[in-house]
């Protein structure tokens, strides 16, 4: 392997990794004690017992879903591509989170901290999606005050993503500003080339990772580079194209059209059929709101925690006097589209959403949020049109009230 | 489906109802549609991608549904033991709805395809193995053919809650403690469950607190141990909790047990008839059980 | 410590206001922070009593008292049940100061006009002292001010103190029945008394704070009187819980209340959705 020479120039540096140097780079993290997180494939069952196991089995259903884990060993990896069900959220913003630790004595109270800073950590084969959903949530997180736990996580965090083929017509990456090769939120990409890998990084920090283990890596002067570089264009702009076909929305438009169109009959239309059940929020990379609790754990002592919560929950917004300005679904769900879409983006400049699909890939009562962003823009750019769609009654439309 | 079609139409048009509740085909699959012009009834399908327990819309906390108007709602046989299940606990009044039943011949278990497949062992939903009401009575109108019986599921819900059974207590325990460690506390099961009617669900009460709002293992095991047992006697397997689960809990394996529970304990099974009452939850003066003389 | 850490405060005098309404005094445990905590008017905080929660009152006290904080509440929730338990020398939370504020020195030379109907006058009263300590910046005072009844007027101690100020015009009502047969105060809604009282708009602006009902049926009695939506300033109640614009519970339409308020006028208040 040729020694890689790290120019420092700010322009991204391009290696060549082989599938098997990429797992024995995740073996040499491991073997020096840093976490490394990555898509594994899990039993949907998870359960010791391979009997047990059989019996959870759901018949017609894939028995593995793909989840991003810490994994154990390199073999663990999997670089299938595949659509880990939940985000990398999960290891930002956990699902819940002490926030500080209380005793208390009598009427003496202490308060202990928790720690700000975490060991370091790789994140490998993350989806493109996932990474450009943390950039977009570190607005929010540093507005004014910073938020320690969430920056401290991202500071500990090296994230290489692994490009993205597209996964199924749920997914519009590039309609809000991301795409299936994005490095957004991360530190380097991986796109898949005969007999491996082409790394590219963009921060210090990907460069670091390259030059701390230059076994791995094999550097761009190879004469084969320009070759597989040439077939990484291929594969990214393919991707690109084919997740462009499944939306193109005027973000801009959208996000300018529901500001002023609060009231509009369109806005509580889409959400006939929402049950309010907040499995969207759940799995969204982007979601980030939460509620904060006290737990007791013990006599006297206990933990202040956050936990995930969600502005599709019926008490999100219910006062203590039992007011609750929010007290129907279509008005929640009008919320949620309001917040990602055009609320955030005024505020902070960026689309609460990444296309990643999954809160329509999840929602089994049909909220589409290719349909409904669609529709949207078509109200937003093209109003004449919005009057003749609605009249033609396409499926999936909502009749006009009676 | 024109037989609904039409029958939609025509309830429409002379204003029985003000909404159609039934299903359309849309791009991933079928899902709910709601029509409110007799012209919209053309989009109405039934076939076995419809899954979906539509009584949910009829909970009272769904003011936007309410607000259409008269419901017309099209239901399964097992929709319609929902249907009994709010009616007798007085949360409808029969004459408030329409109900438009389906004579069905199983659900696909995987539904979300563009156009309806053909029903296998492989592909059908286990939990139509063994259905008792194909041909649903709790109806104002009763539609469609004859359905022969779903096939046999390779592996039924039976079977794999009697492996679970199988299971030493230390197994199971782990078994269930993993599972529910997957839950995120975002109360999907509660939601589309058309039996979770409660105005202000337990899980939210804060004085007293009975249930911890946080995901970890110690508060998931609390919710959904109190859920499955909220609906011990009230459950009526429409598979819909398991199936909008993000993480995939197979919450029908805990509340087929319950129901087993129930049947061997109260020889009583979810029916369709609403004046028949369920043992839990159910006040009568004459109470048979002898602990309370 | 990260910003979701409270401080540490002593409770170091309770006042039941009303049968159903409670005032704490709290003193910083840390020195150095009792020392330097400073807020502005209309600012907030979360107060905890740990093992309950956390829950978001105005800071009650005037920010021109310096060693105290104090935070009026009713008991309608876990948490605030929770705080109408706790003693003298007990301790309890505190994180803050949050949000924006009243802007009082904008205010220099002009009249004030205070409006606050209930437990409403708790971030009122904050403003008020605000203003009454620094009384000869500010032209005419006026505070109207009315509850359900006499039972249920907070702060009985200082409307009796304003109201025996010669540089403060004191309107106090109940509504009508809750009259005791020695109230000296008006009879009727908080509304009919501003609109009675009259207080001149030109060159003045007006505080407005209480249960939605007031702020909804006073705000055209203001409007109609001559003040500008731009002159009139109201604090939303709203559910919130980070204080720190993170959690997105208090999210209406393009602001934060947490963040862009709690202090808003009636022309903003008036372009938000109504969500609150």
């Amino acid at each position: 392997m040729t020694d890689v020479t790290d120019t420092g120039a700010a322009a991204p540096q391009r290696y060549f990794i082989s599938e098997a140097d990429l797992r024995a780079l995740a073996a040499d993290l491991l073997g020096a004690g840093t976490d490394v997180i990555a898509p594994v494939s899990v039993d949907a069952c998870q359960s010791p017992s391979a009997l047990a196991t059989a019996a959870c089995l759901r018949p017609g259903v894939a028995p593995v879903d793909v989840e991003y884990k810490a994994i154990g060993d390199a073999a663990e990896l999997d670089l299938g591509r595949d659509l880990p069900v939940l985000s990398l959220k999960q290891f930002f913003l956990p699902d819940h989170e002490a926030l500080c630790r209380w005793h208390q004595r009598g009427l003496e109270v202490t308060v202990e901290e928790v720690p700000t800073t975490f060991a370091p950590r790789v994140v490998l084969a993350a989806k493109p999606c996932d990474s450009a959903a943390l950039a977009v949530v570190d607005a929010v997180m540093n507005w004014d005050y910073k938020d320690e736990l969430w920056n401290g996580r991202r500071e500990a965090s090296t994230i290489f993503n692994l490009a993205c083929p597209v996964i199924d017509e749920s997914c519009f990456c590039t309609a809000v500003g991301s795409a299936p090769d994005d490095v957004k939120g991360a530190d380097g990409l991986l796109t898949p080339v005969e007999g491996g890998y082409v790394v590219e990084t963009t921060t210090e920090k990907g460069r670091a990772l390259v030059a701390a283990h230059p076994a791995r890596f094999e550097a761009a002067g190879d004469p084969a580079m320009v070759g597989r570089i040439r077939q990484t264009q291929a594969e990214r702009a393919g991707a690109r194209s084919r997740v462009a076909a499944n939306l193109e929305i005027d973000a801009e438009s959208v996000r300018d059209w529901i500001a002023t169109h609060f009231e509009d009959p369109l806005l509580a239309s889409l959400a006939i059929r929402c049950n309010g059940c907040g499995a969207c929020s759940s799995v969204c990379p982007t979601c980030h709101c939460f509620d904060i609790v006290d737990e007791e754990e013990g006599v006297g002592r206990g933990t202040r925690r956050r936990c995930w919560d969600t502005c599709q929950a019926p008490t999100f917004t219910l006062h203590a006097s039992g007011h609750n300005p929010r007290d129907d679904q279509h008005v929640r769900y009008r919320q949620r589209i309001n917040h990602k879409f055009s609320i955030y983006p005024l505020k902070f400049g960026e689309v609460l959403c990444t296309g990643c699909g999954r809160c329509t890939r999840v929602c089994h009562a049909g909220q589409d949020l290719v349909e409904i962003l669609g529709a949207i823009d078509i109200a937003a750019r093209r109003p004449g049109e919005a009057a003749a769609a609605a009249g033609a009654a396409a499926p999936g439309d909502v009749e006009a009230a009676s | 489906m024109n037989e609904l079609r039409e029958l939609a139409r025509k309830l429409l048009t002379d204003g029985e109802v003000r909404v159609i509740i039934g299903w359309e085909s849309a791009r991933r699959g079928a899902r709910p549609m709601f029509v409110t012009e007799p012209d919209g009834a053309d989009g109405l399908i039934f076939d076995a991608r419809c899954v979906h327990n539509l009584v949910t819309y009829l909970n009272p906390r769904r003011d936007h549904v309410a607000e259409l108007g008269k419901i017309g709602l099209v239901i399964k046989g097992c929709d319609a033991k929902a249907v009994a299940g709010l009616l007798r606990e007085a949360q409808l009044t029969r004459d408030d709805v329409v109900l438009i039943g389906v004579r069905c011949g199983g659900v696909l278990e995987e539904n979300e395809l563009p156009e309806a497949v053909a029903l296998t062992r492989e592909n059908v939903a286990p939990r139509c193995y063994g259905c008792d009401n194909r041909e649903p009575t709790l109806v104002d109108h009763l539609l469609g053919e004859p359905q022969p019986e779903p096939p046999q599921p390779a592996v039924t819900i039976e079977e794999r809650v009697a492996a679970l059974d199988a299971q030493p207590l230390q197994e199971r325990w782990a078994f269930w403690t993993g599972q529910f460690s997957k839950c995120v506390r975002c109360y999907a099961c509660r939601q589309v469950c058309p039996l979770c009617v409660c105005e202000r669900c337990v899980a939210e009460r804060t004085q007293p607190q009975w249930i911890e709002s946080s995901p970890h293992a110690r508060g998931n095991l609390s919710w959904n141990i109190t859920r499955a047992l909220h609906l011990a006697g009230r459950c009526v397997d429409c598979g819909e909790c398991e199936r909008f689960c993000p993480v995939g809990i197979p919450l029908t394996l805990v509340n087929r047990k319950l129901q087993q529970i129930v049947a061997e304990r109260y020889d009583y099974k979810v029916g369709e008839d609403p004046e028949i009452h369920a043992p839990i939850g159910d006040y009568r003066l004459d109470d048979e059980q002898e602990f309370i003389k | 410590m990260n910003i979701y850490q409270p401080q540490l405060a002593l409770v170091t005098d309770v006042i039941d206001e009303t049968p159903d309404t409670r005032t704490l005094r709290l003193e910083f445990q840390d020195e150095a922070v009792r020392e330097s905590f400073a807020f502005k008017a209309g600012q907030f905080g979360e107060y905890s009593v740990f093992g309950a929660g956390e829950s978001t009152f105005c800071i009650a006290s005037p920010p021109t008292r310096e060693g105290y904080i104090e935070c009026s509440f009713k008991a309608v929730g876990k948490v605030t049940t929770a705080l109408r338990e706790v003693n003298v020398g007990d301790t309890v939370g505190f994180r803050g100061p949050y949000g924006n504020s009243f802007p009082v020195d904008d205010w220099k030379g002009k009249d004030v006009v205070f409006v606050a109907g209930g437990i409403g006058l708790a971030p009122v009263r904050c403003v008020i002292w605000n203003v009454l300590d620094r009384r000869d910046e500010f032209g005419d005072v006026t505070i109207v001010y009315g509850a359900r009844s006499v039972d249920d007027l907070v702060y009985k101690r200082e409307l009796e103190e304003w109201g025996s100020r010669s540089d403060v015009k004191m309107v106090t009502t109940v509504d009508p029945g809750g009259e005791t047969k020695d109230w000296t105060g008006e009879v009727g809604y908080v509304t009919p008394v501003v609109e009675a009282t009259a207080p001149k708009a030109q060159n003045a602006v007006a505080v407005l704070c209480g249960p939605p009902i007031v702020v909804k049926l006073t705000l055209p009695v203001l409007e109609k009187l001559g003040f500008a939506d731009d002159a009139i300033f109201t604090t939303l109640e709203n559910r919130m819980k980070c204080g720190l614009g993170k959690c997105g519970r208090c999210n209406i339409g393009p602001v934060y209340v947490c963040k862009d308020g709690p202090v808003f006028t009636a022309a903003q208040m008036e372009a938000l959705p109504a969500e609150f």
